[in-house]
């Protein structure tokens, strides 16, 4: 695929990129469709039940936050830390950060019973809710992210006849650092509050552990380093031209697999500390149930582990194997497809696996089943298809990436 | 922040005025949003007082003593699973759908091979792990002891569903248009249906019970005030009262048998005591 659109000669690149236009356009069309749909007949179009109550949504919706964690990283790495080298790389991760935020929203206003609601946890509080927390950070940040892509916005040639406005653009550059603090601080407190979602659930055995927002924040740093930079080479690929420096993209596949170190360190650590040197009843009973009736440990070993978490880290990590593009696209796809079957993996274990709460034996209470409904994966796809048209615009109209091989700030 | 940026200026302009014109705006508009913050988070809506007070408020019946615990025991050893309680539940509080039950029941076996029938209404816990998460509190523990919903404020993430260990909560995924088989066609019912989108659960009957106080009955004995589960069984198996009260039905039944409670080790504290479905040495 990649040889193939590698393959385009220079001239007819053009025609490519309203070919991959309109194939986005057509899938965001009908995930719009899908949207109306569930907003005219409710929730019941879904997949979803009384039991498994989230799904494919909140699933999407953890994943891009966490593939949008590029943002606060680099932002803290260059304007918070001033290791200036990465600056090139900054304002893709902010973009690419806003577009996973902006998603997940959208995926969010899909899965709320009551869209029309989307404002009571700014108005009602509830201060003992991890969600609560969540909606308050999640929206605060992106105001941020928001504030920290206005300069880029004002930088385009559009807005060549609005001086006025690219001023107020330098202006708000110059409060760089500020953001990057107050995103930094977001940042941590909302990503693994996402773990803590269900890491407070003392009802649900198999998610009742200290480690899940720790899991989460490590992955979402993996995850996010490896979006942008991932799209950052593409992009770069596809114009055939270097967008940043090899050493540099050396450097940050180093970084990111050193996060992922740190996220399977704990990872493996969790699985031996609740599964194998100790024994909890709830968390057996939920992992044999999940292991006869879902691909589960299937899918925990082969994706999130090794698919998601050896292979890429031993690729990133080993001076050789990263300086071949192939294998560091491969790994840090990886690395994004490890991360996202970890929050669908996540949130589905505990549901899927229900406590047994009968104090008979014939286990009435059995493992629940969900399987996405065509509405729901069209919407997905859908929301997909924004977040790849708005980078694919943002790329060819905005200066998200410095047009010189050795940048200028 | 400021002070950090402003010895910076200083030192460029050493040599020109003091202050130019457009520090000084900086200085007064920073020095002034630096007031409105302090206002804010100290006498303002960021206050600890407002947000504490915050969703609250509203809900009058959240928050200080009550002389009443409102708590519901069930015999399994006396029920005969006739189903009556599943579906007066549905008839009372208009649940037209089976799966959408409050109050549900089902056939179940000890380990010793007895039979039985196991029901189960909102167990009301002291510490429900769904009023926790709620992030608008629609869900919230009332003074006497009802976990309460506020279908007005619910958004419908479906959190507490996800959070309960009891599969106690329903979401309205539809419209609930259907006719409710299980009422009379005479009357009207008691409480209002629940739009589609929010959460809904057992109340332990709360428009009976508030409605009953208020006339001078006693929830549990009196019919009127008491949950229409409890009313209709007609072997008494459910029992319903005021924990607080020693001389209530509750109390006396609890003090008597031997209870137990679903899945105590969740640290839920509920407030549904089960008697065991045989007797020991039976």
């Amino acid at each position: 695929m990649l040889k193939f659109v590698l393959a385009i000669p220079k001239d007819r690149q053009e025609r490519a990129w309203w070919i991959w236009v309109g194939i986005l356009g057509f899938v965001l069309a009908v995930g719009l469709f899908g949207a109306i749909r569930v907003f005219v007949k409710g929730l019941q179009v879904t997949g979803l039940s009384d039991q498994v109550p989230w799904g494919l949504w909140i699933t999407q919706d953890l994943s891009s936050i966490a593939t949008g964690a590029g943002a606060f990283t680099f932002s803290a790495i260059v304007y918070l830390f001033r290791i200036k080298k990465y600056q090139p790389i900054a304002r893709a991760a902010v973009f690419v950060g806003f577009l996973g935020y902006s998603s997940a929203m959208l995926a969010l206003a899909m899965d709320i019973g009551r869209p029309d609601r989307f404002w009571h946890p700014l108005v009602y509080w509830n201060v003992h809710s991890v969600l609560w927390e969540i909606t308050w950070c999640v929206i605060l940040y992106s105001i941020v992210l928001v504030l920290e892509f206005l300069p880029i916005f004002f930088e385009s040639t559009y807005f060549d006849r609005w001086p006025q406005l690219r001023k107020y653009g330098e202006m708000i550059h110059k409060a760089s650092p500020v953001f990057a603090a107050i995103g930094l601080g977001l940042s941590l407190l909302h990503q693994s509050s996402l773990g803590a979602t269900y890491g407070v659930l003392s009802g649900r055995a198999i998610w009742y552990k200290p480690s899940l927002p720790v899991m989460f924040i490590l992955s979402a740093v993996a995850g996010g380093i490896s979006m942008t930079l991932l799209l950052t080479i593409l992009v770069g690929k596809l114009n055939h031209r270097q967008i940043i420096t090899q050493e540099l993209q050396f450097d940050i596949s180093r970084i990111a697999g050193f996060a992922l170190l740190a996220y399977l360190y704990l990872k493996i650590w969790d699985w031996a500390a609740t599964s194998y040197y100790s024994h909890s009843p709830g968390t057996t009973e939920a992992l044999v149930l999940l292991q006869t009736t879902t691909p589960y440990t299937r899918t925990f070993w082969w994706i999130e582990i090794i698919l998601g978490g050896i292979v890429p880290a031993v690729i990133l990590l080993n001076s050789q194997l990263r300086k071949n593009d192939r294998y560091s696209l491969f790994a840090l796809g990886a690395i994004i497809v490890g991360v996202t079957v970890n929050r669908w993996n996540v949130t589905l274990s505990g549901l899927v696996a229900p406590p047994q709460w009968s104090p008979g034996v014939l286990g009435r209470i059995l493992s629940a089943s969900y399987l996405p409904s065509w509405n729901e994966i069209i919407v997905s796809f859908g929301i997909i298809a924004y977040a790849l048209l708005a980078f694919s615009f943002g790329v060819k109209y905005l200066p998200i990436f410095p047009k010189n091989d050795q940048t200028s700030p | 922040m400021i002070s950090k940026k402003k010895p910076a200026r200083k030192k460029k302009n050493h040599n020109k005025a003091l202050l130019s014109r457009k520090e000084f705006m900086q200085i007064a508009g920073a020095t002034g949003a630096a007031a409105v913050f302090t206002q804010l988070i100290t006498s303002g809506p960021l206050s600890p007082e407002a947000i504490q007070g915050i969703g609250e408020r509203s809900h009058a019946n959240a928050e200080g003593e009550s002389k009443y615990a409102w708590c519901m025991a069930i015999d399994l050893s006396a029920c005969i699973g006739c189903q009556y309680c599943v579906w007066a539940c549905q008839a009372t509080n208009d649940v037209p759908e089976n799966g959408m039950r409050w109050n549900v029941g089902f056939p179940e076996r000890t380990e010793n091979g007895t039979d039985f029938f196991m029901t189960r209404p909102c167990l009301h816990c002291e510490e429900a792990p769904c009023v926790k998460v709620c992030p608008v509190g629609a869900t919230w523990i009332r003074k006497d002891g009802i976990v309460a919903m506020d279908y007005k404020r619910c958004i419908g993430c479906r959190y507490c569903e996800v959070a309960c260990p009891y599969d106690v909560r329903r979401f309205n995924w539809k419209p609930s248009i259907n006719e409710n088989p299980y009422q009379p066609d005479w009357g009207s019912g008691e409480v209002e249906r629940r739009p589609r989108g929010v959460v809904e659960k057992c109340t332990f009957c709360s428009h009976r019970i508030d409605r009953g106080l208020a006339l001078g009955l006693t929830p549990g004995i009196d019919r009127e005030a008491t949950p229409a589960c409890v009313n209709v069984c007609p072997v008494n198996a459910r029992v319903f009262g005021n924990h607080n009260d020693p001389q209530s039905p509750l109390s006396k039944f609890v003090q008597e048998k031997d209870t137990f409670r679903l899945r105590e080790d969740f640290g839920t504290e509920p407030k549904v005591h089960y008697v065991r479905p045989e007797k020991e040495g039976s």
